[in-house]
């Protein structure tokens, strides 16, 4: 999430609009973007509803077995359609922010 | 050992080939703990050369402990479901309406039609749905 904020003009000049989502409340994303210097817009998805609907519920994947989102990336087009997905097997390991600019260089 | 430690770090720094980096930790570690019991056997069976027995098995059993750390620290990164039923590339992304960081919400068709900051009309979003609880 740091090399989205880091490359952010790039992104806007491809057209693509970042946003991160996760169970953490409106609070708790506005400290983080407070702290790490986020600019980007942060959804908050209180009990996983949304997270559910993508089907990628991390079950107890919490500090305290909270139900939490498993890393994911989706790229979607102005119809609303998935162009390029990224489900990572290593939390350690994401998508990077060049991977993802270059996905964001075809859409139409 | 300290060296399959320490590459962890790599991990923030960002190198390409993200990828092998956990394999990577893991050959090094391996390795580190061949050179740990090859260390021990010359110590036990030449101990008229190699002195220190005692700080030469404390020393082990940090790197074991280490070695330990860091099987855990993998097994945990790699334990996350697999997503079958998530949207594939070239279906529709479900509609969704969430509250952003100031409680206000947003929808995906919004954030689809809303212009940029730059004031051209988006092609796209990208949505990263991240863990949370930092």
């Amino acid at each position: 999430m740091r090399g989205i904020e880091k490359d952010l003009n790039e992104f806007e000049a491809v057209g693509v609009r970042p946003v991160a989502i996760s169970v953490d409340s409106p609070e708790e994303s506005r400290d983080l973007s407070k702290k790490a210097g986020y600019t980007y817009t942060f959804l908050s998805d209180p009990g996983a509803k949304v997270t559910r609907e993508y089907h990628l519920l991390h079950v107890a994947g919490g500090p305290e077995k909270q139900d939490i989102s498993r890393p994911a990336e989706f790229l979607v087009d102005s119809s609303g359609t998935v162009r390029w997905v990224n489900f990572t097997e290593d939390i350690r390991v994401r998508a990077r922010a060049e991977e993802m600019i270059a996905a964001a260089r075809t859409l139409p | 050992m300290l060296l399959a430690v320490l590459s962890n770090a790599l991990f923030f720094i960002g190198v390409p080939g993200q990828r092998v980096l956990p394999w990577l930790i893991l050959l090094l570690s391996v390795v580190a703990l061949a050179l740990v019991i090859a260390g021990l056997k010359r110590v036990f069976s030449q101990s008229q050369i190699y002195r220190g027995k005692v700080s030469a098995v404390i020393l082990a059993v940090l790197s074991l402990l280490l070695f330990g750390f860091g099987l855990l620290a993998s097994y945990s990164g790699r334990n996350i479901p697999a997503a079958p039923g998530a949207p594939q590339v070239g279906q529709k992304a479900p509609e969704f309406s969430l509250s952003d960081s100031n409680g206000k919400p947003v929808s995906l068709s919004q954030l689809l039609s809303a212009p940029l900051a730059n004031a051209s009309h988006p092609k796209g979003v990208l949505l990263v749905f991240y863990r949370g609880y930092w």
